[in-house]
C-alpha cells in the first residue's frame, strides 16, 4: 500500500517534470488566486484582533470576539441586515418579473427590425458603470431644482425632497436595478425559450389555443425550471451584495442610511471614515459567512431541482 | 390552420408590442435626457433642468470638456489599463482554463479547487485592502489598476468548459505529429478557441473601462484616476465639473457645469456605445455558451 502510493506519488511527479508547460500555464492565474483571494482569507484574523498598522496583520494583539460584541449589539446591526435582505428581496423579484414578462413579449414580435434594436436597447444599461448610473440619478433627483420635481409639477404633483426622504429610495433602487439587469437576465430566459421544442405549439395551435394560453400553458410552464435556478443562484449571492450599485448611487448621503445602508457600504464606510479595521473586518467575516452558507444552500436546493445547473 | 389571427390573439399581439416599446423607452430613455443634456444651453439647464426638447441648442460643454487635461489624462488611464489590462487578463484565464480542463494535468482536482473557492469565500475588502497597500505597496501605482482585476474566476470557468468541448483527439494527433504542449496550445487551442476568447476579452476590457472601486480605494494621486473616478468624482460635487473646464477656455459668462457633466458621461459611455455591436454579440455568445453557471 506504502509502496503504491509512492508509485503513483512519483508518477505524477514524473508527469510534472515530462511536462512543465501543461503546469507552468497555470502558475500565474493560480499567483493571482493565492496573492488577491487566499492572503485575503488568512487576513480575516484580523477580525480577532486589534488591528495596528505599524504591527500589521501578523502582529497585532488578539483580542477575542470584542470586534464582534460592538456591531452585533448595536442597532446599527439589525439595520443593515434588514436593509441588506429588503433591498435584495426587492431586487431579485422585481428584476425576475420583468425579465419573465420581456423575455414572453419578446417571443411575440415577428418583425426582425424591431426586435433587434429593442433587444440592443434593452441590453444596454447592463453594460454601464455604476458611476455613470449615479450620474444619471444625481441628475433626475439632485440638485436644488431636481428635474423629477418639475415633471411633478406638470402633473400638478406635491414636490418631494427626494434626497431626504429615505423611504422612497427602496423602490428608486429597485426601479433602477430593474433597469439595469432585467435585460441581460431576460436574454438567459429568452434562450431558455428558445430550446422549447416547437412540436408543442405547434400541437397547441392545431388544438386552437390562443397566444395568450399559449403562454400562460406551455411556455411559462416551462420557463420555470430556469426562472427557480436563477432566483436560487442570485439568492446565494444575497450577501455578496451590490456594493457598487448602492455607493455608487447613494454615495455619503447620510439622510438615506436608514433604507439604504447595506452590510457592504457599511463596512466600507467604517473602514474609510472610522478607520476601525478590527470592526469592520468582523462585519466583513459575518458576510463572508453568511454568504458561504447562502451559495451552499441555494446551491444544494439548485441540484436538487436540476443537476446540471448547480455550480458544484 | 386558421387564417386569420382571432381577436384575442391580435390584442395579445399588440400588448406584446407596447410592452416591449415601452420597456425600450424606458431603457433609452435616460441615455437621450444625458446625451441630449450636453448639447443643451446652460442658462436653459440652470433654468428648466435637463430636457428632450431644448429651445437652444449649444456645443459649449465640450469645447470646455475637449480642452481639458485631467479628462485625456483620465482616457490616457483608462484606455491603457484596459487594454493592457484586458489582454494580460485573457492571456493569463486561458492559460489557466487550459491547463486546468486538460484531463492529462494530474492536479486538475486540487487546481479546480483553489480556484473554485473565491468564489464561495471571500476575505471582504479589509483584508483585501491591507494585503494590497500594505503588503503589496501597490497604492498609487498604475499597476494597482491592472493586477488587482486580472482573473476572474467566472470567466476562467467559461473558458473550462469551453475548453472540455474541444475533442480530444485533436490534441493528441498533433502530439503524436511531435508538437509539444507550447504549440498545442498555440498552434491549436487558441485559433479554434477565437470566438470564445472575444467574449472573455471583451468582458475583461468591460470591467477595466467600467472600474472605479480599486481607484477609489487605492489611488489618491489625480494623475492616475480613470474616467470613472474623475466622473465619480463630479456626480457630487458641481465645483468638481468646474474644475474640470481649463482656465483658457474663455467660454461665455457661466461655465456650463450641468452641460460638463452629461459631456463627460456621454464621453465616457462612448466607446462602448460604439463597439456595442460587436459587445453584444459576444456577450450573448459568452452568456449562452456558459449556459446558466455563474
Amino acid at each position: 500500500m506504502q509502496y503504491q502510493l509512492n508509485a503513483s506519488k512519483r508518477s505524477k511527479l514524473k508527469h510534472i517534470v515530462q511536462n512543465p508547460f501543461l503546469y507552468a500555464m497555470a502558475v500565474p492565474g493560480l499567483l493571482f488566486f493565492l496573492v488577491f483571494s487566499y492572503f485575503p482569507i488568512y487576513g480575516i484574523i484580523i477580525a480577532f484582533k486589534d488591528y495596528n498598522f505599524a504591527k500589521g496583520i501578523t502582529g497585532s494583539d488578539w483580542v477575542g470576539f470584542k470586534n464582534f460584541d460592538y456591531f452585533f449589539t448595536s442597532d446599527d446591526f439589525w439595520i443593515i441586515l434588514r436593509n441588506t435582505l429588503v433591498l435584495n428581496m426587492l431586487f431579485i423579484v422585481f428584476t425576475t418579473v420583468a425579465a419573465v414578462m420581456i423575455a414572453l413579449m419578446f417571443n411575440e414580435i415577428r418583425n426582425k427590425y424591431f426586435k433587434r434594436i429593442s433587444q440592443s436597447l434593452i441590453f444596454l444599461p447592463y453594460f454601464m458603470s455604476w458611476i455613470v448610473v449615479g450620474m444619471i440619478v444625481q441628475s433626475l433627483f439632485g440638485g436644488e431644482e431636481p428635474m423629477i420635481n418639475t415633471w411633478l409639477q406638470y402633473l400638478s404633483l406635491e414636490p418631494v425632497n427626494w434626497m431626504f426622504e429615505s423611504k422612497l429610495w427602496p423602490y428608486i433602487l429597485t426601479v433602477i436595478r430593474v433597469w439595469q439587469g432585467a435585460g441581460y437576465l431576460s436574454i438567459i430566459f429568452l434562450a431558455a425559450i428558445t430550446g422549447i421544442s416547437e412540436d408543442l405549439y405547434e400541437a397547441a395551435r392545431i388544438d386552437g389555443a390562443s397566444k395568450l394560453q399559449i403562454v400562460l400553458r406551455i411556455t411559462l410552464p416551462l420557463l420555470v425550471p430556469t426562472i427557480m435556478i436563477m432566483t436560487l443562484l442570485a439568492v446565494g449571492k444575497i450577501f455578496n451584495g451590490d456594493f457598487a450599485m448602492i455607493y455608487a448611487i447613494i454615495g455619503d448621503n447620510s439622510s438615506l442610511y436608514p433604507t439604504t445602508d447595506v452590510i457592504d457600504t457599511f463596512v466600507f464606510r467604517s473602514m474609510r471614515q472610522l478607520h476601525d479595521f478590527g470592526m469592520s473586518s468582523a462585519v466583513g467575516l459575518f458576510q463572508s459567512i453568511m454568504g458561504l452558507i447562502f451559495v451552499i444552500t441555494a446551491n444544494w436546493i439548485t441540484r436538487r431541482v436540476s443537476k446540471e445547473s448547480a455550480l458544484f | 390552420m386558421r387564417q386569420k389571427q382571432s381577436a384575442a390573439d391580435r390584442t395579445f399581439t399588440v400588448f406584446a408590442h407596447t410592452f416591449i416599446l415601452l420597456f425600450t423607452l424606458f431603457c433609452v430613455f435616460p441615455f437621450l435626457l444625458m446625451i441630449i443634456g450636453s448639447f443643451t444651453d446652460e442658462e436653459e439647464l440652470i433654468a428648466h433642468g435637463y430636457t428632450l426638447f431644448p429651445q437652444t441648442l449649444s456645443l459649449d460643454a465640450y469645447k470646455a470638456v475637449l480642452q481639458s487635461d485631467v479628462l485625456f489624462n483620465g482616457y490616457a488611464v483608462t484606455i491603457f489599463i484596459t487594454v493592457v489590462g484586458a489582454l494580460t487578463a485573457l492571456c493569463i484565464s486561458a492559460m489557466l482554463g487550459y491547463s486546468l480542463a486538460n484531463k492529462r494535468n494530474v492536479l486538475q482536482t486540487p487546481f479546480l479547487f483553489f480556484c473554485y473557492l473565491p468564489m464561495l469565500f471571500s476575505g471582504g475588502i479589509i483584508p483585501f485592502y491591507i494585503v494590497v497597500s500594505q503588503w503589496l505597496h501597490l497604492q498609487n501605482t498604475i499597476w494597482v489598476l491592472i493586477l488587482t482585476m486580472l482573473c476572474q474566476p467566472f470567466l476562467v470557468f467559461l473558458l473550462v468548459s469551453f475548453f472540455r468541448t474541444i475533442p480530444e483527439e485533436l490534441e493528441e494527433a498533433a502530439r503524436i505529429d511531435g508538437a509539444n504542449e507550447m504549440r498545442v496550445f498555440f498552434q491549436i487551442m487558441i485559433p479554434i478557441s477565437k470566438p470564445i476568447l472575444a467574449s472573455v476579452g471583451l468582458f475583461y476590457a468591460l470591467s477595466y473601462w467600467n472600474d472605479w472601486f480599486m481607484g477609489l480605494m487605492f489611488v489618491d494621486n489625480e494623475k492616475l484616476f480613470p474616467l470613472q473616478l474623475i466622473l465619480r468624482r463630479m456626480v457630487s460635487n458641481m465645483e468638481a465639473a468646474k474644475n474640470l473646464i481649463p482656465a483658457s477656455a474663455a467660454i461665455a459668462v457661466t461655465p456650463p457645469t450641468y452641460g460638463v457633466r452629461m459631456a463627460t458621461t456621454v464621453l465616457t459611455i462612448g466607446p462602448i456605445v460604439l463597439l456595442y455591436p460587436l459587445l453584444q454579440k459576444y456577450f450573448v455568445k459568452g452568456l449562452t455558451v456558459g449556459a446558466v453557471k455563474g
